[in-house]
């Protein structure tokens, strides 16, 4: 056996992250209101960095470089530029030469969920979030249904599986091995029993779309905001459902779907049609077989006159089509509920699957939540829902 | 054969050909062991460092590096008597003969470089003694106040220079400076005494990176060149183009000596310099140009090859380490003064409020900075500028 080794790095790594969540706490709004909040999949400040305070030069003068071509695989440290005529790249050379890595600047730069965790911590931490009452285990869902085997995970069973053999080799395995009586199918040696290509056999326990409106107003705060309330679902949606699939929508006067890290980095622009979010996000419906299907809408209600009807007639059937249908109305200022969410505010009360929001800062997310998990956690809205739902 | 055992008979051979061409070398152990505790070592400089913040960052980067196959440390080797060196299990047995040669190259630099010479070859034990003694302190005065303190003496601990002897020099230097005058407690004394001697140790290692890493990829070039079949080396030949600048540029230094000077002028240099000396004495324009180095203005775009402009930014960057310079003025004053002795070039301000409060922290009454054509002051009131 190895001996037992200390790891510094790693306990230094605990300390940088104390540090980082810090100074998250302190620069949380300003990072969630940058425009492009990922690039490359991960979050870069364009403010302070982790870093002792050593002095450093403020503008950047002549340099040492060396061309790319020749330069080949010079690796970490440098950082490029373009070449006098735009050909040919350059790479600094400082850090290069200086050799070990002290006095080095760090940038804060993270893994978008690493940032994600991190700003739930400062957020239920911030807004004191009730805690999240499981009805069941950890991920599982009380059903009254007879569990249905291709449902049992993301990359969930194949139903033409023998499932007989493999439970009966786990158990023969189990009682070799470790003298327990035990079904624990091991990945490694089960793996077959999977579905080797999760993309052809999508099998989520929850759908959740994300339905954003870019219009020119929505920025600055509106992010924010909407950014904030989007990380506190996740805390509690990723408790219940460990395996969901997610997908995102933005609209103006046109709605489109966008993958995740496109999501975040919004370019707003153009007017609003409502009506266009709810129709994209339940077309995202077609085929989905998961037994949660939510749909989060972020709006400031200010849909073009013309849609207004229309935008009523599809969240109706939303409300139909959907388990819950969660509208935020994203209100930094506090001034009144106008426009099109003063209806859903006035309609919502009679819809069992339906919330109301009224985003106006991080307190009101509080509110929200507690709505949402009232409704995730009634045993019987799911029963409800269903029956509200005409393809169920 | 397994693990270590494996390399037993190249080692052998490899420090038996090293000997043959007039190398000596201290003591080694090889040790074979993973990435994740190459990155530990790398990013703490020791394996065996005190635990602090900044190295966490660095760690969670190079792994990060690591992960994404964008960067990836091949060896490490210990400037300690014996030496330790890691080799990497998941190297293939090529890239682990090419390090063991490289590593031979670095323990006869270690051993016979004037400037190594006089280095602290104990720097393993002390480290340890180190980070016990800052676990003892933090017990003692408790761990946020020793932390704060670490970070201040690792802010100023940029401002050592290993090479410096004489005492009234090195007095303008601000580590030097506290070190001598400040006001501190026997423990904060004695724990900046200890981040002094590790930066030292540090120091060193930058202000030699070119001529030792250059000297380690020649021997390693020159030795495999004798064990390895046309199909080997061409593949270790490529492998050595394409190494980060001071490998390539060392390399190609010491490759010009041996051709001029032949293989003893080349062990005489890598007894007698430093990365400054071989700068001034063998870089050529014709070499820039092969390498393909230059000073570069990042807004006009240009590139400059000029012999004197690129020697002068070398030697200017070992000198400060890319770092702003900045001077104590020494005089028997309550105030603490310093000055950036390149007045036209703009520090970056934010900065400075907190480098002067780190300052401020350890020199306990007020400090001010002359630069960007102000005074900035930190006391106890906190920041100003004039």
């Amino acid at each position: 056996m190895p001996p037992l080794r200390i790891h510094r790095a790693r306990i230094a790594q605990h300390k940088h992250d104390r540090l980082l969540r810090e100074y998250l706490k302190q620069n949380l709004n300003e990072l969630i209101q940058q425009k492009e909040l990922i690039i490359d999949g991960r979050i870069k400040t364009q403010i302070a960095t982790l870093d002792l305070p050593t002095l450093r030069y403020g503008e950047e003068g002549s340099l040492l470089a060396q061309g790319i071509e020749k330069g080949g695989g010079a690796a970490g440290g440098g950082k490029r530029g373009g070449g006098k005529d735009g050909a040919d790249e350059v790479q600094a050379l400082g850090g290069l030469l200086g050799g070990d890595h002290h006095g080095r600047e760090l940038r804060v730069e993270l893994d978008f969920d690493e940032f994600v965790r991190l700003a739930q911590e400062v957020l239920l931490e911030e807004i004191h979030l009730p805690p999240l009452s499981l009805p069941g285990a950890a991920g599982e869902m009380e059903s009254e249904d007879m569990p249905e085997l291709d449902d049992l995970d993301r990359i969930g069973l194949r139903p033409d599986l023998n499932l007989e053999e493999t439970m009966v080799s786990s158990l023969l395995r189990n009682v070799r091995e470790r003298g327990a009586l035990d079904y624990d199918v091991d990945l490694r040696q089960d793996g077959w029993y999977f579905i080797e290509d999760p993309t052809t056999f999508r099998n989520h326990r929850s759908l959740e779309v994300y339905v954003l409106d870019i219009s020119g107003s929505m920025r600055g705060e509106y992010l924010a905001l909407v950014r904030k309330t989007i990380f506190v679902l996740w805390y509690y949606l990723e408790r219940r459902y460990p395996t969901n699939l997610r997908r995102y929508v933005v609209f103006q006067d046109v709605a489109t779907e966008k993958v995740r890290d496109d999501f975040f980095c919004v370019e707003s622009s153009g007017g609003t049609h409502i009506s266009t979010g709810f129709e994209k996000a339940m077309a995202l419906l077609e085929g989905a077989t998961e037994y949660d299907r939510f749909l989060f809408l972020f709006t400031d209600g200010e849909t073009s006159s013309g849609d207004f009807d229309l935008a009523k007639r599809r969240y109706e059937e939303a409300l139909r089509r959907f388990d819950l249908v969660c509208y935020g109305h994203v209100n930094p200022g506090g001034r009144g509920i106008g426009g099109f969410s003063e209806y859903v505010h006035e309609n919502v009360r009679r819809t069992p699957n339906g919330t109301f929001a009224n985003l106006v800062d991080v307190e009101s997310i509080r509110a929200a939540m507690g709505e949402f998990l009232h409704l995730l956690t009634r045993e019987d809205t799911r029963g409800r829902a269903r029956a509200l739902r005409p393809d169920h | 054969m397994e693990g270590l055992a494996r390399y037993g008979p190249i080692i052998e051979r490899i420090e038996a050909l090293a000997r043959a061409r007039g190398l000596s070398f201290d003591p080694v152990y090889f040790r074979l062991t993973d990435s994740d505790e190459i990155a530990e070592v790398a990013s703490m400089g020791l394996p065996n460092r005190f635990i602090h913040w900044y190295w966490g960052g660095a760690y969670k980067e190079l792994v990060a590096q690591q992960n994404k196959d964008l960067f990836s440390i091949l060896e490490l080797v210990l400037n300690t008597n014996p030496s330790h060196a890691f080799l990497r299990a998941n190297n293939t047995y090529l890239q682990n003969v090419l390090v063991i040669a490289h590593v031979f190259g670095h323990l006869d630099f270690f051993k016979n470089n004037h400037w190594y010479r006089k280095s602290n070859k104990n720097m393993l034990n002390e480290a340890e003694l180190h980070a016990r003694l800052i676990r003892r302190y933090e017990g003692k005065h408790g761990r946020e106040k020793v932390e704060s303190l670490l970070d201040a003496l690792l802010t100023v601990a940029t401002t050592v220079n290993a090479f410096e002897r004489s005492p009234e020099v090195r007095r303008r230097r601000l580590i030097y400076f506290l070190e001598d005058r400040a006001p501190l407690e026997d423990y904060e004394r004695h724990l900046l005494q200890s981040v002094r001697e590790e930066a030292e140790y540090f120091d060193l290692i930058q202000r030699t990176h070119i001529i030792n890493e250059g000297w380690a990829t020649f021997v390693e070039a020159e030795l495999l060149r004798e064990i390895l079949d046309p199909q080997e080396w061409v593949t270790i030949s490529v492998q050595l183009s394409s190494r980060p600048a001071p490998y390539t540029l060392g390399y190609s230094l010491f490759k010009a000596i041996r051709d001029g000077r032949g293989f003893e002028g080349a062990l005489r240099v890598r007894s007698d310099y430093e990365d400054v000396m071989l700068i001034q004495d063998a870089l050529t324009e014709e070499l820039l140009r092969r390498l393909d180095i230059f000073v570069y203005d990042p807004k006009e775009k240009q590139k400059s090859y000029d012999i004197q402009r690129v020697r002068d930014m070398l030697i200017d960057q070992k000198e400060h380490k890319g770092q702003p310079p900045i001077e104590v003025e020494v005089g028997h004053h309550r105030d603490l003064t310093l000055v950036h002795r390149e007045e036209e070039r703009k520090l970056e301000a934010k900065r400075i409020a907190l480098f002067l409060r780190a300052v401020h922290s350890l020199w306990r009454n007020p400090v001010r900075l002359r630069a960007n054509g102000k005074v900035y002051s930190y006391d106890r009131r906190g920041f100003s500028s004039t």
